[in-house]
């Protein structure tokens, strides 16, 4: 009896310690099995789609979901959300390297890949996907001619082939403003950065408080210094100064950029809202809502959810005007969101391209689109949205995308300059930094630090 | 003499044993000596991917790299961080004890109230003090607005912040030193402080002389755990500022270079490494001193 009991601790203990082991051919094992499944019984194949929590978003794509599984009955769509921003890298990372996931979304569309005057450059979490084979070629879909082809060529495609599909772009570099408040007071949308200061004054001669802004989440301050940096750097061309910083011909703290930290420093002393660092990105919105603050800095996927929070408010979106130039101001900065990519080692790659060709279809693309609130990237969709057609395309006709998806940042860079950004938030009087000058000069040295050896 | 029985039945109590031996090889021990051979190597997060003997390259990258001084202040931020948590935590938690000790009304209400922040958790905690600590709106910040006419960002202040998580931290966590404390006073015999009464000590000499020297393993244990919890904290810095505003550590950091940096894998691994060598430090040296007053009874 004794004897026996031991076998089986051992033989308990021993496969126990197998099954830890077995990480990687647990995998292939579930693999197999839906392979078995689709010849024989009616047991569904499944496709699992990884994305971040946006509810707007997540309730269109989980009514495409539904649709899908109607028309295609062999397949049932696994959708997972997780928590935006790091949460959802965390996540993505896990799931694409443990080959758990067959179709997941990217923040931001493909750029920052290192060019040849970039030595020693951080190569994106994508790029290092693709090269080691762990995201599907999407070139040879019929689909992919659905697509704008220039939005496909921008950021979806890399080294001549496409790899990913933007679901559409968004404008980061303006400003919310309550249109009641500006109507009371005889306001107009300004046109120059004086303009803009005036009416920041005006405002606050009034008793109102001029723009809200989420400090406490740090990086919605990068979103008014998108507008700075596109319009002033390189006298208006990011790319040029980028590449001179990487060369050596411009830096941190040459005069534009010491002025694009000047004219924020401006704001955030001035005008932004009492104890903006205290604010967290979540409750930003319906501060703006219940009109507490006149202007808003946040991205214009926001409008669906301060409209939201106030069903009855009237708003605009105008880009921050950054120079004395009314015409160079007009137009907006921003980026692609949500970029499918489809996992060439996931458990269900046919299925993934499957629902990839199904969400082409300019049907199921604008439910998406018009629940995301995002200018589409497919030619012929009408999102019927006043929004997007009054307030945002009058300002589209430069479009350029922001400074944090054109940077190509060094490796290991210092914190004043990470995550693609100037961090206005180390300027007093929240942060250390008293003048513009002294956080420029310490951005160009740890810019210079992190050269490569 | 063998209380499984005779013969092969006396192995019995091994085999069990080989279970959690095998779980510990295969979860803990495996995967520690792995981060160190990591340390010395470039490899990436990336199955498939090649992985390359880099000597100390890590190591240099650490410290030389162009956000080095973030790592100094990570280092010297957790050492602050162990020493105020260590020190406060333990003084107040070893007041608290001794006054619950007296046997006053209502004893147990008031270890229960004293403990429940540990058994709240991390999350919760950090809710509770995110809302008090609100810049806009906390009652924290009217109370100071109130008394000193002063008003605070707290998680969003520079200089401010990581005081704060202290705070926070030394809340959470006192009871649970308290509860040790606790378990130490009530095993010092009543009748050494009676033997004391009749020689005439006052109530700081019994407590110098009788409880002070009797609760050493109490000290030796609370030292140990809270120099170790305090020097690998990061959950309660990811829930208040994540690690924005000056707040970060060792341990925040390697969290954030493991899981949400690149997706190289040696630099964090030189960084545990680092991390493990200045617990050992502390914790060796703690330990000798605090066994040093251990008296026996």
């Amino acid at each position: 009896m004794v004897k026996k009991i031991s076998a089986i601790v051992l033989a308990g203990a021993l496969t126990l310690s197998l099954a830890a082991c077995g990480g990687g051919g647990n995998n292939a094992a579930s693999g197999n099995d839906a392979e078995g499944a689709k010849g024989s019984s009616g047991k569904k194949q499944v496709i699992k789609i990884l994305h971040w929590k946006q509810e707007n978003i997540n309730k269109a794509m989980e009514e495409i979901n539904a649709k899908f599984e109607e028309k295609y009955p062999e397949y049932k769509v696994e959708y997972t959300t997780t928590g935006p921003d790091d949460e959802y890298k965390q996540a993505q990372r896990a799931r694409l390297t443990a080959n758990d996931v067959d179709i997941l979304a990217d923040l931001s569309g493909m750029r920052l890949s290192p060019q040849e005057w970039t030595p020693g450059a951080k190569v994106p979490d994508w790029e290092q996907w693709i090269n080691s084979g762990l995201i599907a070629d999407l070139s040879d879909q019929a689909f992919i001619k659905n697509w704008n082809a220039n939005d496909i060529e921008k950021a979806g495609t890399y080294k001549g082939k496409v790899y990913a599909i933007p679901t559409g772009k968004v404008a980061m570099s303006g400003l919310f403003y309550n249109k009641e408040i500006f109507e009371e007071h005889g306001l107009e949308v300004p046109k120059t950065w004086s303009e803009f200061i005036e009416l920041n004054e005006t405002l606050k001669s009034k008793g109102i408080t001029p723009i809200g802004v989420a400090g406490k989440d740090v990086w919605p301050l990068k979103l008014p210094v998108f507008a700075l940096q596109a319009k002033i750097l390189g006298g208006g061309d990011q790319q040029k100064w980028i590449e001179g910083v990487w060369k050596g011909e411009t830096a941190f703290n040459d005069a534009e950029a010491i002025e694009v930290l000047e004219k924020m420093k401006t704001l955030q002393d001035n005008y932004m809202i009492e104890g903006f660092m205290g604010i967290d990105y979540a409750s930003a919105p319906s501060i703006f809502a219940t009109g507490k603050v006149a202007m808003l800095a946040d991205g214009s996927w926001d409008a669906p959810t301060i409209a939201t929070a106030n069903p009855d408010l009237k708003f605009g979106y105008f880009p921050v005007p950054a120079t004395e130039d009314a015409e160079k101001n007009a137009s907006f900065v921003g980026k692609y969101d949500v970029t499918w990519y489809a996992a060439e080692k996931g458990p269900n790659k046919e299925g993934a391209l499957k629902w990839l060709e199904f969400f082409s279809e300019p049907e199921n693309y604008t439910t998406f689109v018009k629940a995301a609130g995002f200018i589409p990237t497919m030619d012929g969709i009408s999102t019927d949205s006043d929004f997007i057609d009054n307030e945002l395309t009058p300002y589209l006709g430069d479009f350029e995308l922001a400074y944090e998806i054109m940077m190509i940042n060094r490796e290991n860079v210092g914190e004043h300059l990470a995550a693609e950004g100037v961090h206005t938030e180390y300027l007093a009087p929240g942060g250390v930094y008293k003048t513009a000058k002294e956080l420029a000069d310490v951005q160009q040295k740890e810019w210079e630090a992190a050269a490569p050896r | 003499m063998y209380p499984f029985g005779k013969g092969m039945a006396r192995y019995l109590p091994l085999l069990l044993l080989l279970i959690p031996m095998a779980l510990y090889l295969v979860f803990y021990f495996g995967p520690s000596v792995m981060t160190v051979i990591y340390s010395f190597t470039d490899v990436k997060n990336i199955p498939g991917s090649t992985m390359k003997f880099v000597g100390l390259e890590n190591y240099y990258d650490l410290f030389y790299s162009g956000n080095s001084g973030e790592r100094w202040r990570s280092i010297t931020n957790t050492l602050i961080f162990m020493f105020v948590v260590t020190i406060v935590q333990n003084g107040v938690g070893l007041f608290v004890a001794v006054l619950l000790n007296q046997r006053l009304r209502g004893d147990y209400f008031y270890r229960a109230v004293f403990f429940l922040p540990v058994v709240l958790g991390v999350a919760v905690v950090a809710l509770i003090w995110g809302m008090m600590f609100d810049p806009m709106s906390g009652p924290v910040n009217m109370l100071y607005d109130w008394l000193f006419g002063y008003k605070d960002m707290f998680f969003a202040s520079f200089t401010h912040a990581f005081g704060y998580i202290i705070f926070v931290q030394i809340w959470m966590y006192m009871g649970y030193s308290m509860l040790i404390f606790l378990a130490g006073l009530q095993s010092v015999p009543k009748d050494l402080y009676e033997a004391g009464y009749i020689d005439g000590t006052n109530k700081w000499q019994s407590f110098r002389h009788i409880t002070f020297p009797l609760i050493a393993p109490s000290f030796t244990v609370n030292m140990l755990l809270s120099i170790i919890g305090a020097m690998s904290t990061f959950d309660i810095i990811l829930a208040t500022t994540d690690g924005r505003f000056n707040t970060r550590t060792m341990a925040y950091d390697v969290y954030k270079e493991t899981f949400r940096g690149s997706l190289e894998m040696g630099l964090p691994s030189a960084l545990s490494v680092v991390q493990f060598l200045i617990i050992l430090v502390f914790v060796v040296v703690a330990v000798r001193q605090t066994r040093k007053r251990e008296v026996e009874y």
